[in-house]
């Protein structure tokens, strides 16, 4: 940020000096305030269409039918500018392998050929998606308002072209190692046009040589990507079938949800709603022995709700709850456990992300998994809060008393903030508003509390950073979501699914078995995967095999969401963990260690979940839905 | 070598539409000697019918069993199957699209694709919450459109309707919370995803056929050789036969199914019979043009006039 300050400021002496690599500097900063302004632009117009759409709906009885269509392709453009943001500023989801090597010359090894495999992915998704451009140009399918599709798609090339520019100049600080990501890139280019003799090569080597530079530090989204591209490249299958798998799920109709439910977060982790609402679960529940870790648990739940556990909770409140924790007299291996978990609590509640994405995947109603991860996530919220009661009791924390004044005050000047879930829930539950629509009424309630009730956003600058901001994380998880559904668009190619099906319904004959496999299985994909890609890529195996043995499509999603929960907190993928290293500044080693017991917990929540079916389709019955 | 031609389709797995695929699959396997394998992924895997036509264009599948909501994405002239009550009868319409036949052939062929045979997914419905007698209790009532049918939804409200675009999984949400009222939808689908219990009563006639094409790409079918394309032709003849003469039997016992379970069938009231008329005839000719190429409609509606002159002479 201070180098963007200094290019944009009067040319000093040393600028002069610099010459032509000073206009170039200046260039390259004038592009990414284009791409910045657009990303925001796309970002928000996806939350003000569905509005312009419900309020001509009420008003005139008639909606805009092009919202729709258009928010959807708004999607794809948020993912890849965002993704190009995040490619930029070194923020493309990854392994943080590399920090554990030490040593300056192995260090710039890795990160020389990190740069070559991720310039060569993208040349590969470069290529991939330029081809189906052209294919959708020639079919000349319209979109809406006389824009054809192929001018929304065309954002996936350029996206991915600027993705793996930027690969090109990270990759070295000097010309030989860009030049050597250079040329990957240019060998990428060549190997997406499918040469004839590739079918002769098995793609197993280069599928390996991908997922070892995947644990050495090459970004999940380019790894998913190359394994796909390899995949398909060695059954001989264009690789134009990769993006229009990705661009199936980019415009699937309530992806939209994501995206505006994550900017919620974003809105409220501007300013002050953190430290409103700390204070009035401290008023409300600080007296209760372990008040202040109860009141910590409840808030990360609450903000990861919203934030899709994208690491937005931990980044945005994890200091000031350390330091509360801290100054209440708990033990700091205590409290970095409890948070580094804490903010992975929530991703059973609605509107959590992964069950809108499950829902979208497994084709299952996303309102029945909502009502049927209630009480699954209460469950772990309450295990943890009864985790942070037993400590209070041990080492006598502090705990002030109850004051109903302050509590009182607390309440009004929080109300907004607590009647957020409230409206979120009647906004998806009220049958005026589709899921998207829904979420986008959640923004504008989230932007007028901050800007107008609150003044936490009070001037445009500071609701573009937020958008910015935003779409950086965005397009760092969209992009995955992306590179993901070209793998499964592989394995489903491949016949993988029925295949699996066969062979477990073969060996496996108790449903009980079967959970139990289901659980192991998941905990080792939650320690390789991210939730989201995980989501992606293996949901369309278990839901086959769900069916065969007779387990509730739902009670299915919450086993493995909650599953999956566990996956934040496990190496070496525990996205949880690099966070909480980074931010509380420890150890991963000492992170890792204080969430053992709290895992060990989840995991027992997870069991129960897993056997006792009643706590996911007990509401679901109750509610009529079942 | 063998080859393998993959075919994709939204039809359900184990599903009538499925069986008959599997036996059309069978039958080619054996005029080719072997040396050719269909390979089938029902369910909708591979996506909806527009995705599976882009991954036809791409190469990625060779073949697939499309409903009219792909076939349009081909070529818009298979609108002219969707248009609200043009077709008196399920027989009707065959007549006019066998009559239709060579041209839609020919218009699939300039897209790069071939037609194998024609589909056949049942006779569509207006499922309602309350009973519909009338084109103002239509009117007055919130109705299901498909989410990117911008023009359509145009044209529909044009005519006084309320068309609410979503998409196909926001139906059961917006049923529950009477977002939407109305849905065009074929037993089979209103029985198997349980949409008739919360739009309990069925208009009849119905509304509009649900029709169908198994389609090939040009690249794929010149491929391959000539007793399996006589295979496919063979085997492709018998499907229709089979697709026109069972699923209609298997559509009277789902609306004897939902009967048994609470279905109401409802029809337009004699006195409102005009108005009725005025408004799908006003739809009809909104899309003439703008919707449906209007040679295409113009041929459609002289095989449908011809229909109806023959079958009154019949009487
Ligand atoms: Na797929
Ligand atoms: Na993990």
């Amino acid at each position: 940020m201070r180098h963007a300050a200094a290019a944009n400021g009067p040319a000093g002496p040393a600028d002069r000096a610099d010459g032509p690599r000073g206009s170039i500097r200046r260039l390259h900063e004038t592009g990414a305030g284009v791409e910045r302004l657009l990303a925001g632009l796309a970002l928000g117009l996806m939350a003000v269409l569905p509005l312009v759409d419900m309020g001509t709906r009420w008003v005139a009885g008639a909606g805009v039918p092009a919202a729709r269509p258009l928010v959807q392709h708004l999607m794809l453009w948020v993912a890849l500018l965002g993704a190009g943001l995040a490619a930029r500023e070194g923020r493309l989801l990854a392994l943080a392998t590399p920090q554990l090597i030490t040593r300056a010359g192995p260090r710039r090894v890795l990160r020389v050929l990190t740069g070559m495999f991720l310039t060569a992915a993208c040349a590969l998704l470069f290529r991939s998606a330029l081809a189906l451009v052209a294919l959708e140009r020639e079919a000349g399918t319209p979109l809406v308002l006389g824009i054809p599709v192929w001018v929304a798609q065309a954002i996936m090339p350029a996206g991915f072209a600027l993705v793996g520019l930027r690969a090109i100049v990270r990759t070295s600080d000097d010309v030989p190692g860009r030049a050597l990501a250079a040329l990957a890139g240019a060998a990428g280019v060549w190997l997406a046009t499918g040469p004839a003799w590739l079918e002769a090569v098995p793609a197993w080597p280069g599928v390996v040589a991908v997922i070892i530079m995947a644990l050495l530090g090459l970004p999940i989204f380019a790894a998913l990507g190359a394994v796909a591209a390899l995949l398909f490249l060695g059954d001989g299958i264009p690789l134009a079938a990769l993006p229009a798998e990705s661009y199936r799920l980019a415009v699937s109709p309530t992806l939209a949800a994501i995206p505006l439910f994550t900017l919620t977060g974003f809105l409220l982790a501007e300013g002050n709603a953190a430290h409103r609402l700390l204070r009035v679960f401290q008023a409300l529940f600080g007296w209760l022995p372990g008040g202040t870790a109860v009141v910590m648990v409840l808030i990360f739940a609450f903000f990861t709700v919203l934030t899709g556990g994208s690491g937005v909770t931990i980044l945005a409140l994890g200091g000031l709850a350390f330091h509360t924790l801290r100054a209440d007299g708990y033990r700091d291996g205590f409290t970095m456990g409890l948070l580094t978990s804490s903010a992975s609590l929530g991703l059973l509640l609605p509107p959590a992300l992964p069950l809108i994405l499950y829902g979208i995947v497994a084709q299952v109603s996303i309102e029945d998994l909502f009502i049927g991860g209630l009480l699954p996530g209460l469950l772990l919220i309450g295990m943890t809060a009864g985790w942070g009661i037993r400590e209070g009791l041990r080492s006598g924390t502090a705990r002030p008393p109850f004051r109903a004044r302050e509590a009182f005050a607390a309440l009004r000047d929080a109300k907004w903030d607590l009647f957020l879930p409230v409206f979120i829930l009647v906004a998806i539950f009220g049958g005026f508003a589709t899921l998207v629509e829904a979420a986008a009424l959640t923004v504008a309630y989230a932007f007028v509390m901050q800007a107008i009730i609150h003044r936490d956003i009070a001037r445009p600058r500071d609701l573009g950073r937020v958008l910015t901001r935003a779409s950086v994380v965005l397009g760092g998880v969209l992009v995955i979501l992306a590179a993901a559904m070209g793998l499964t668009s592989y394995l489903v190619d491949a016949r993988v699914p029925m295949a699996a099906v066969e062979w477990m319904q073969q060996r496996v004959h108790s449903p009980l078995v079967f959970l139990l496999l289901l659980n192991l299985l998941l905990l080792a994909v939650g320690c390789m995967m991210d939730i989201f890609s995980a989501t992606v890529v293996v949901v369309p195996l278990l839901v086959p095999l769900g069916l065969a043995y007779g387990i509730d499509p739902v009670h299915l999603g919450i086993i493995f969401v909650a599953n999956l929960e566990l996956g934040y907190l496990t190496p070496p993928v525990g996205m949880n963990l690099f966070l909480a290293a980074y931010r509380f500044e420890r150890p991963l080693g000492e992170v890792m260690r204080s969430v053992l017991p709290l895992l060990a917990l989840f995991a027992a929540g997870v069991l129960l979940i897993t056997y006792v079916p009643w706590l996911t389709t007990g509401l679901l019955e109750a509610t009529g839905r079942r | 070598a063998q080859s393998v031609i993959k075919l994709t389709t939204l039809v359900p797995d184990g599903s009538i539409w499925h069986r008959i695929l599997i036996e059309q699959a069978t039958e080619v396997r054996r005029s080719a000697g072997g040396a050719v394998e269909i390979r089938i992924y029902p369910g909708g895997v591979a996506g909806d019918d527009p995705d599976l036509v882009r991954k036809m264009r791409i190469g990625q599948f060779h073949a697939a069993a499309l409903s009219v909501q792909g076939l349009t994405e081909i070529d818009e002239a298979f609108r002219v199957f969707q248009i609200p009550s043009f077709f008196e009868s399920p027989e009707e319409s065959f007549h006019v699209l066998d009559e239709l036949t060579p041209l839609l052939r020919q218009r699939l062929d300039e897209k790069g694709f071939v037609l194998i045979n024609w589909g056949y997914g049942g006779w569509a419905h207006l499922y309602s919450k309350r009973p519909l007698r009338s084109a103002a209790e239509l009117r007055a009532r919130k109705m299901f459109m498909w989410g990117g049918e911008e023009r359509s939804i145009r044209i529909w409200r044009a005519n006084g309707l309320q068309p609410l675009g979503l998409a196909s999984t926001d139906i059961m949400m917006a049923l529950q919370t009477g977002m939407i009222e109305v849905l065009t939808t074929t037993p089979l689908a209103a029985l198997s995803l349980q949409w008739f219990r919360l739009v309990p009563y069925q208009l009849d006639p119905g509304f509009a056929p649900l029709i169908g094409a198994t389609v090939m790409t040009k690249r794929a079918w010149n491929a391959l050789p000539a007793n399996a394309r006589d295979g496919f032709i063979r085997s492709g003849r018998v499907a229709e036969t089979r697709f026109r003469r069972e699923i209609p039997v298997h559509e009277e016992r789902a609306i004897a199914a939902m009967v048994e379970r609470g279905l109401q069938r409802t029809s337009i009231d004699a006195q409102a019979r005009r108005e009725w008329d005025v408004l799908v005839d006003g739809i009809a000719a909104g899309t003439r043009g703008e919707l449906v190429p209007a040679d295409v409609y113009d041929q459609a509606v002289r095989s449908r006039a011809r229909y109806r002159a023959s079958s009154r002479t019949a009487q």
